[in-house]
């Protein structure tokens, strides 16, 4: 019975097959829609969490909240958080964003106002030059260390040591380039510089006190605080990093007193966050997917009880001849189905192709269609199938065969 | 004659559909008996109610009130599972518009009651062969019902209701879209089935078709106006002494006449063969 009513339907889809492929549509979009757009979703998560565990899971970034100047923290407290149990080195940072100039072109440019520590915890390797010193900070020179990206952008090549660097109308000496990194963390178009720590903060003290003189002046990315507000912290090694972060933690509330004043984020931390928004973005788009295919459902509704008003005629004959309910019910019910599986697998198959093209497209990041949301498509489909078939399938089944044979 | 079993047995069968405040009695008190081997035909003008006596008669309608006897079963006691198996296995139907299933060849159309009836495929094949050689259409089953003509047709329809061998054929209007050559032909081989031993009943309003029946029962507003033992051998068609009877312009005057007339060969309702 089961297989007389998928032939009867199989004939019945392909009797019609512009219309089928039409009701189809909505379905092979809907699934399409879900599997590509939650599957590319799921594969930058993937990467983007590889990134984050390959930066080193050994990496604590602080923030200091206190703006009591009492409690400021100076270069004599990071020696003594080095010190720490675990601790293996500490870099300050002050982020300052302006613009260079070389020759007529200008350059969004975010410059890092370090240390020498800071190299090491990052794990920035050197294309050509030195790091930043200890002596630079010292005497205060206005030397910097490009980033591969930054060097390349604005002179055209990376081997750029020597070459003057114009950052907010401050001459600076290029003494390094850093190597190419493969990261995608490139979360803003801007280039990345580093400077000492004791001109980044002599940049930012200048602009604050200035104010915003004119276009693309610096600014400091904390104005009131004194003293280090941001610092970058290493374990001694991988295995180190729980007994840094609490000797660390316990150092740090005894300085300030309160745990609110300051906050130790970890590797760990930054992919948990970024794990929840991709999940986040994942659930919408699959759910604007779910909904598209929603609509083909009802699109299928919407033909099938055309196909039932169509086929009165023959459901009549069907009945008359001896089909129960049940025969009929089925024939109309798989009918919908295979529709609706057909439309499902044409969907993957697309779906498959559309990856494979993006991959070649995007060539960084390798997506791949994700199995879960595949057998998630076909589930959909199936349910959406029954859901939306059951109704015309009831309403053909549930003509009175006189009324029928009577149909013209 | 012995007595053969009753097959169809109609007491006091009421058909009443309510339109608007009105009731109309398509069926108002009809009796009468069918017994096995018999070829009756059930005449009437169009609205007389003899469409609907078929379609209780064939399971695909209730009676409002009264009791129709299937096999000495009453068939109100049947669920609608039970109706359709006994449309499947106990009634074979010939319409007047063949009813069969246009996309389908003739072959997959005479198969279809096989397919409801859960006959395997294996018996299926030999069966439905054997149908369409009975009707001299093997050779044309894959063609469909749009690639034969209309006699063809209705010949493939006659095998599909001989295909699970029920002992009841109904005809309703069965020639009613045949030219006169064709009906010939259609109706002999009714005649044959017939001598085969199957019990058949014809709707018609043609008194020629009635007349090559060995029975007729007449059906007027609703009620059985006549039902006479037919000989068609012995007499002359009824048709050429009352050509009024063909019209069926004026239903009381033909209701009015057949009873005057047919004397004593009409039996009144209810007491049909003895």
């Amino acid at each position: 019975m089961f297989l007389q009513s998928l032939k009867m339907a199989w004939k019945a889809i392909l009797s019609n097959k512009l219309r089928s492929l039409l009701t189809m549509l909505g379905i092979i979009i809907g699934v399409v829609a879900l599997v590509v757009l939650v599957s590319l979703v799921s594969s930058a998560t993937s990467s983007v969490q590889n990134d984050i565990n390959s930066i080193g899971r050994d990496m604590m970034s602080v923030n200091i909240e206190s703006t009591d100047a009492s409690t400021a923290l100076d270069s004599s407290d990071l020696d003594q958080i080095a010190a720490l149990d675990g601790v293996g080195a500490v870099a300050p940072v002050k982020n300052v964003s302006g613009s260079a100039k070389e020759g007529t072109e200008s350059y969004n440019v975010s410059a890092v106002g370090t240390t020498n520590a800071y190299f090491g915890i990052e794990g920035y390797g050197l294309a050509h030059g030195r790091y930043l010193l200890k002596a630079d900070q010292d005497n205060n020179s206005y030397v910097v260390v490009l980033s591969n990206n930054a060097a390349a952008a604005i002179y055209g090549r990376t081997d750029v040591v020597g070459e003057t660097f114009v950052f907010d109308e401050t001459h600076y000496t290029v003494v390094g380039v850093l190597a190419a990194q493969d990261t995608t963390g490139a979360m803003s178009s801007m280039y990345t510089v580093y400077i000492p720590y004791s001109i980044a903060e002599r940049v930012s003290n200048a602009s604050s006190s200035s104010g915003s003189g004119f276009g693309g002046s610096a600014s400091s990315s904390s104005s009131s605080a004194s003293g280090i507000t941001s610092f970058y912290v290493s374990a001694a090694s991988s295995d180190q990093i729980d007994v840094a972060k609490s000797s660390l933690d316990a150092w740090l509330l005894n300085h300030f007193g309160s745990s609110e004043d300051y906050y130790i984020s970890d590797s760990s931390a930054i992919a948990d966050t970024m794990a929840s928004v991709t999940n986040t973005f994942a659930l919408l788009l699959g759910g604007i997917a779910a909904i598209s295919l929603l609509v083909g459902g009802i699109g299928i509704m919407n033909i099938m009880l055309v196909s039932v008003t169509e086929r009165t005629r023959e459901i009549g004959i069907r009945k008359a001849i001896g089909a129960r309910r049940r025969s009929i019910l089925l024939q109309f019910l798989i009918e919908a189905l295979v529709v609706c599986l057909i439309g499902c697998a044409i969907g993957l198959v697309l779906s498959g192709l559309i990856i494979i093209v993006v991959d070649l497209v995007s060539g960084s990041l390798t997506y791949g269609l994700s199995l879960p949301v595949m057998l998630i498509a076909v589930l959909f489909s199936l349910v959406i199938g029954i859901i939306f078939g059951v109704y015309p399938a009831r309403k053909a089944a549930r003509l009175e065969p006189i009324e029928a044979l009577r149909y013209e | 004659m012995a007595d053969p079993k009753v097959v169809i047995e109609f007491v006091d069968v009421y058909k009443i559909y309510q339109v608007g405040d009105s009731e109309v009695r398509a069926l108002d008190g009809v009796s009468f008996q069918v017994r096995q081997g018999e070829f009756a035909s059930i005449v009437g003008p169009s609205g007389s109610g003899k469409s609907t006596t078929m379609q209780i008669m064939g399971c695909l309608d209730l009676a409002t009130y009264g009791t129709y006897y299937l096999d000495g079963k009453p068939v109100s006691n049947y669920g609608e599972d039970e109706l359709a198996d006994i449309r499947n296995r106990k009634i074979g139907f010939v319409f007047q518009n063949f009813n069969l299933i246009g996309k389908m060849t003739l072959e997959e159309n005479v198969e279809l009651p096989l397919i409801y009836a859960g006959v395997g495929r294996e018996e299926r094949a030999p069966r439905v062969r054997q149908a369409l050689e009975r009707v001299d259409l093997w050779g044309r089953h894959q063609h469909t019902p749009l690639e034969v003509s209309g006699g063809q047709q209705q010949r493939c329809a006659i095998a599909r209701a001989l295909v699970t061998e029920p002992e009841l054929i109904l005809g309703d209007e069965p020639t009613g879209n045949l030219d006169s050559h064709t009906s010939a032909e259609i109706l002999a081989l009714f005649a044959e089935l017939n001598r085969e031993g199957k019990t058949i009943v014809l709707i018609t309003h043609d008194d020629h078709i009635a007349a090559q029946t060995h029975r007729r029962i007449r059906i007027m507003d609703g009620k059985v106006a006549a039902d006479e033992e037919l000989d068609a051998d012995r007499h002359p068609e009824p048709s050429t002494r009352h050509p009024e009877l063909d019209s069926g312009a004026h239903p009381e005057k033909i209701a009015g006449g057949a009873r005057n007339d047919e004397g004593a060969k009409l039996r009144k309702s209810g007491k049909a063969v003895a």
